[in-house]
């Protein structure tokens, strides 16, 4: 007798518990609206695709020459050497000649920015890429070679 | 003199003219099958684009995403791209393959699908043929599909696709006994294997479709219904290409057009399916008139009623595999063998006496008098 109540509750809880899950995907085909924001139907009218990603997003490297240092630590530190900094002395003055980084390579992990000491390099929300050539993901942030800043601790502190 | 199918009908339509041409008959008779043919195939072709775009489109739905929306209005004409990139995809052959079986094996698949639409009535004389052994040639050609199965994972080369195709052989063998049962519960009462027959002898209302003819062939819908599913390898019984298993199982070395058979196939089955099930337990495109008797426009609306009928059961199979997980492989076994086997079984025993004691009357449906 066991054995056929235990295939009867079998049954009824096959039949029960499929209608139940049915009836869960039923309430989420017909009610339940679709969260997903498409991004290219939400931009124009002067919302740029900036405006949809969060504060903390990592986008594309900026770079601001008035507070660098030239340290290199950024360049040290990169793991794909997508990051390369030149700098030259000029009457005891260091300048920066170049400061390119290449996004094509950049995984975004964030060390540079962290390692960087004066912030000079942070992450933008710029992230539209998409070019017909690698070459395009490749960016010059100093043009002219500008003056590198002042460190702030000259008192012995670790040059 | 009685007109069984379309192709008959093209045949007296042309046989005066085309004989005083001097075309001679097994020509015409060939033409006469063909065209009514190519216009099942295509309809399949045209099903099964629809049905991908369906599924993407209720699985978006139910897990709140947007699905495709980008060819066409609403992604309606997104399968026409697919189809287009599938098209220009290369064609991979594996080296270690057997190139001849691994040709063959999708075009089998395919032609068992097609095969089993030659049977199924869409309403009104739109019948390819009403072979008066309808239902057994429908259960014969879907079994077609193991071949193919079995086919394409040997001559893959790949472990997983051979575990695949054994697979699919023990699935499709086990769940071919429920089905057939199923079905024979409605060959009692209607005493024909002739589909187009089946139809007719229901009618446009509901209680005069075998489904609420008695208890136990409401029964046999529902097993016809889930091993139907598991013969046509849909989730929750889709073992022969388990992704999380097998990879993409017999298929995972085709590529490009050959694989996209195997889609085609896959959906049309779909369709197939849900107008087989439609037609048999749902009255088809039953609206109480003579399909053969009735004017051009009532036809088309017979056509209509048909389709009204095998579209929700379509989103129903998409809907179930959205909702379902899939077993484990003697979990599906168990359910076949110990439970859809036995509870068919009883059904057929069960009809048969219901029969024999109500003397052939449902409980509305009527005995028509001889």
């Amino acid at each position: 007798m066991n054995a056929i109540r235990n295939y009867m509750d079998n049954i009824l809880k096959a039949v029960t518990s499929t209608a139940k899950g049915m009836g869960i995907t039923l309430r989420y085909w017909a009610l339940e609206p679709s969260i997903t924001v498409e991004y290219p139907d939400r931009l124009g009218k002067g919302v740029t695709a900036e405006d949809l990603v969060s504060e903390r997003f990592r986008g594309f490297l900026g770079f601001e020459p008035s507070v660098c240092i030239a340290c290199l630590q950024c360049q040290r530190v990169c793991p794909t050497d997508c990051i390369k900094v030149g700098t030259e002395k000029r009457d005891e003055v260091r300048f920066i000649t170049r400061f390119d980084v290449n996004q094509a390579k950049c995984m975004h992990c964030g060390l540079c920015v962290e390692e960087c000491p004066t912030e000079a390099l942070f992450f933008t929300k710029r992230y539209e890429g998409a070019c017909f050539d690698m070459e395009g993901l490749c960016f010059s942030h100093v043009g002219e070679p500008v003056p590198a800043a002042k460190r702030k601790r000259e008192d012995g502190g670790q040059e | 003199m009685e007109q069984y199918s379309a192709a008959e009908k093209i045949y007296e339509l042309f046989s005066e003219k085309a004989l005083a041409l001097g075309i001679p008959e097994p020509v015409l008779v060939i033409a006469a099958y063909a065209i009514p043919c190519l216009v099942v195939i295509n309809l399949i072709q045209g099903a099964a684009g629809m049905l991908t775009y369906a599924e993407r489109k209720i699985s978006a739905d139910i897990q709140n995403r947007i699905g495709a929306n980008r060819v066409g209005p609403f992604g309606l004409i997104q399968f026409l791209a697919d189809g287009v990139k599938l098209f220009l995809k290369e064609d991979i052959i594996p080296d270690a393959a057997d190139r001849k079986l691994f040709k063959l094996a999708p075009y089998i698949v395919l032609s068992s699908t097609v095969l089993a639409a030659i049977v199924v009535p869409f309403g009104g004389s739109f019948i390819v043929a009403d072979l008066n052994i309808g239902l057994i040639f429908i259960i014969v050609v879907s079994s077609l599909l193991v071949v193919g199965f079995l086919m394409s994972g040997w001559a893959s080369n790949n472990k997983w696709a051979l575990l695949g195709g054994i697979r699919s052989a023990a699935q499709i063998i086990s769940y071919e006994i429920p089905t057939a049962l199923s079905l024979l519960c409605i060959v009692l009462i209607t005493g024909t294997f002739s589909l187009q027959e089946t139809v007719m002898s229901q009618g446009l209302w509901p209680w005069q479709w075998f489904i609420f003819h008695n208890p136990f062939s409401f029964v046999a819908f529902f097993i016809f219904f889930v091993s139907a599913l598991a013969e046509m390898n849909r989730t929750p019984f889709d073992f022969p290409e388990a992704e999380s298993e097998l990879v993409s199982g017999y298929n995972v070395e085709y590529s490009g057009m050959r694989f996209s058979i195997f889609f085609i196939a896959e959906y049309g089955s779909i369709f197939i399916i849900s107008g087989l099930a439609a037609a048999v337990f749902l009255g088809g495109g039953n609206i109480g008139l003579d399909p053969y008797e009735s004017p051009l426009h009532m036809q088309l609306l017979m056509v209509g009623v048909f389709f009204a009928k095998t579209v929700p059961l379509c989103l129903v199979i998409i809907w179930v595999r959205w909702s379902m997980p899939r077993l484990r492989i003697d979990q599906m076994l168990t359910m076949c063998w110990k439970y859809f086997i036995p509870i068919a079984f009883a059904c057929l025993v069960a009809t048969a006496i219901w029969l024999l004691v109500f003397n052939g009357n449902g409980i509305f449906w009527r005995m028509p008098a001889p």
